[in-house]
């Protein structure tokens, strides 16, 4: 029996990597990950305009100017007081040149752009704020912000995070997860569903049941496609890692500002949010391709695929969209209970174990819930797999499914 | 041996077998006959283990059949398949792993049927672009490529032109030779007149008639006597003979169907003692008669 899942698994998974439609889903879900990591710069860059600037002025005032304007601006050069022309900018590859002129107790900015439409006056205004006040006030950099920051602690609740940020940065990247964890569940679902299909349709289903226990074919097809989703994922995640940005990221933290950033993603993922990650998605898999597969197997044309996909997608959905609302509510009613329902609880007990402290009876309840449903998945869907593949012609009823799977 | 021992098979409301039951020796050729949904691939699907019998039993050298017996199965299916993407050696040689074979034998084996079955040009080219009597021939090699103890065609010559037909009907010789027993269902009798030692007639899922072809004949009631000239001196003896029938003829022969116990040599005398007789034929029945007389049919 483990033999022959080997062999079925083996021939799967090489015949599944070099298939046109894994590639097509590494390339585009690669391209999709570098997209998205890249994204926030790019908006940033789209609505805030050109970030290139040039400082002019004298070097004491421009010393304590430039930081504030770093933070959104790319300084080409700090020059001294001079004239301003297109020349100049041209010399320093910048958009736009802040002349900046000092007076008694205050200071003066005058922007000379390429497109006067471009320069953002409030958010100017509001950089250089702090500036303003200590010419005014008289006062060095510490006492404005003393004076300019109302304090505010916040006292979490939860022993789960520190601080709001990581809180933050932790509901980023779990929803990140979750939501790879619902691209690649119905990815893969739906390739070894389209696998089961070919095998029947193209009515080689009867040579190979006969050469080799239906157990055995279903295991070997359905591990090799989590193991394939496996590595999707690591790629997907890898490369996001990889490309991370530090700029524009849903978390608030100074060391995890992008969901993507390997420091971010340390800073707040535990290792067990990273087992749970896996054993869920594992379960989860295993759960939606098992019930994907069996119903494959009572079709007789690939394209009555798109009509027996459409019901088995409803709790696949309904799951992504309880788990994110488990995100803001991990520990409500609805959010407990859920977590421990088959086929959503995969869902939707990673997304509380990411956010929140789950009691170790609750996630091992869950997990001992869905192993166990996971197992009589696997003999119904067994039951029907082994039937249906040798059932052609008119498509059963549901009554008739049922009879096969009280049998 | 195999022993299939009064097997039944019901799906729901429909009995698809009720009662059949035959035996095969090791190394015999037999044939399964019966018109369409007689439940003959039933039959064949219960003796490999993909069906469960209601009720019977089904016997490999004296046992139940196991997963362990059938990986010594090998079996072509009336509705065939293929992996259209895998070339032609992968997919031969998926079904050798499936079966148990490990490297190197697999890939003589492979190599051994690409070259019996003439596909060497085609060894390395996906399965999709064969013609589909290629496509045929490289099942048949996956559910030989093992060297199978026994091994079960359902149709094995539909599709096939005559050339490879025959290609067939001698690989099926050599592997009878080597020991394989085959059991064959198809509807093209005059090759399953030459292939089969044994055969077993099944209809409305249940026997009709079984054993050799000549048991088979020996239990047919009635003989076909052919003569010529058709002239009337000829017919007259023929109303001596008790029960005989004469059949319609336009060939210049006179045809009568006669008793099987009917003594052929007197009957020759009496002929000849009325007329010069240029050809006298005892014939023995057809299998192909003898399959319509069991399942209660008339040729058209």
């Amino acid at each position: 029996m483990i033999a022959d899942i080997v062999t079925v698994f083996t021939a799967e998974f090489l015949r599944r990597v070099k298939s046109r439609a894994f590639m097509i889903g590494i390339v585009i879900g690669t391209l999709g990950i570098i997209f998205i990591t890249k994204m926030p710069a790019l908006l940033d860059k789209a609505f805030n305009g050109p970030n290139e600037i040039v400082l002019v002025g004298d070097r004491a005032l421009l010393d304590r100017a430039a930081p504030l304007l770093a933070k959104s601006y790319t300084i080409e050069a700090e020059l001294p007081p001079q004239a301003i022309d297109e020349a100049t900018l041209r010399a320093h590859h910048a958009s736009s040149a802040f002349v900046f002129t000092q007076h008694a107790r205050s200071f003066s900015l005058e922007v000379y752009a390429h497109d006067p439409g471009a320069v953002e006056v409030p958010r100017i205004n509001r950089m250089l704020m702090p500036l303003a006040l200590q010419d005014a006030l008289h006062a060095d950099a510490a006492r404005v912000k003393q004076l300019t920051t109302v304090p505010i602690a916040i006292k979490s609740l939860s022993s789960k995070f520190a601080n709001s940020a990581d809180a933050n940065a932790a509901r980023g990247i779990a929803y990140t997860l979750l939501f790879f964890l619902y691209m690649l569940i119905l990815i893969n679902s739906q390739l070894v569903m389209g696998s089961v299909a070919e095998e029947k349709t193209s009515r080689i289903a009867e040579l190979l049941i006969a050469s080799v226990d239906p157990s055995a074919l279903l295991a070997g097809k359905i591990l090799a496609g989590t193991v394939l989703a496996v590595l999707q994922m690591v790629i997907w995640i890898g490369v996001g890692t990889a490309f991370g940005s530090p700029a524009g990221g849903a978390a608030a933290n100074a060391s995890s500002d992008n969901i993507f950033s390997l420091a971010g993603i340390l800073n707040v993922i535990t290792p067990g949010v990273v087992i749970a990650f896996l054993a869920f998605f594992v379960i989860g898999l295993l759960q939606v391709s098992t019930i994907f597969a069996a119903f494959a197997s009572l079709i007789n044309r690939t394209e009555d695929l798109g009509s027996v996909t459409g019901p088995l997608l409803i709790p696949v959905v309904g799951a992504f969209f309880i788990a994110i609302a488990a995100l803001g509510s991990p520990d409500a009613p609805f959010a407990v209970v859920a977590s421990f329902v088959p086929l959503i609880a995969p869902f939707v007990m990673f997304s509380r174990i990411a956010v929140s402290n789950v009691p170790l009876w609750q996630f091992a309840g869950s997990l001992a819930i869905n192993l166990a449903a996971l197992y009589a998945i696997a003999i119904g869907a067994g039951k029907i797999y082994r039937v249906g593949m040798l059932l052609y012609g008119r498509a059963p009823k549901l009554s008739q499914v049922w009879a096969v799977l009280r049998s | 041996m195999l022993e299939v021992d009064h097997v039944r098979k019901e799906f729901g409301s429909v009995r698809a077998v009720g009662d059949v039951h035959f035996r095969i020796e090791d190394g015999a050729t037999f044939g399964l006959l019966g018109p369409n949904g007689a439940g003959k691939t039933t039959t064949m699907r219960m003796i490999l283990g993909i069906l469960t019998p209601d009720g019977g039993a089904i016997r490999w050298n004296g046992a139940a059949v196991t997963a362990r017996s059938r990986r010594h199965f090998g079996y072509l299916p009336e509705e065939r398949g293929i992996y259209g993407k895998l070339k032609v050696r992968e997919q031969i040689a998926y079904f050798g792993k499936l079966h148990g074979m490990k490297e190197p034998a697999i890939g003589k084996r492979v190599a051994w049927w690409i070259e019996r079955l003439g596909l060497g040009v085609y060894a390395d080219r996906p399965c999709s672009e064969l013609s589909k009597g290629n496509q045929q021939k490289v099942q048949v090699a996956c559910a030989a490529v093992h060297q199978p103890q026994l091994l079960v065609l359902d149709e094995p010559f539909s599709g096939l032109d005559p050339v490879n037909a025959e290609t067939l009907i001698a690989v099926l010789h050599e592997l009878k030779a080597a020991g394989t027993t085959l059991v064959l269902s198809s509807h093209q009798m005059w090759q399953l007149e030459e292939l089969c030692g044994e055969f077993v007639i099944i209809a409305g899922g249940a026997n009709r008639a079984a054993g050799t072809l000549a048991e088979l004949r020996s239990a047919w009631p009635t003989r076909v006597v052919r003569v010529a000239p058709a002239s009337d001196e000829l017919r007259a003896p023929f109303a001596s003979v008790a029960g005989a029938r004469p059949l319609a003829r336009l060939d210049g022969t006179i045809e009568y169907e006669v008793p099987a116990a009917t003594d052929f040599a007197a009957l020759l005398k009496s002929l000849v003692a009325v007329a010069p007789v240029t050809r006298f034929e005892a014939i023995e029945p057809s299998l192909h008669e003898i399959y319509l007389h069991a399942i209660g049919e008339t040729a058209a």
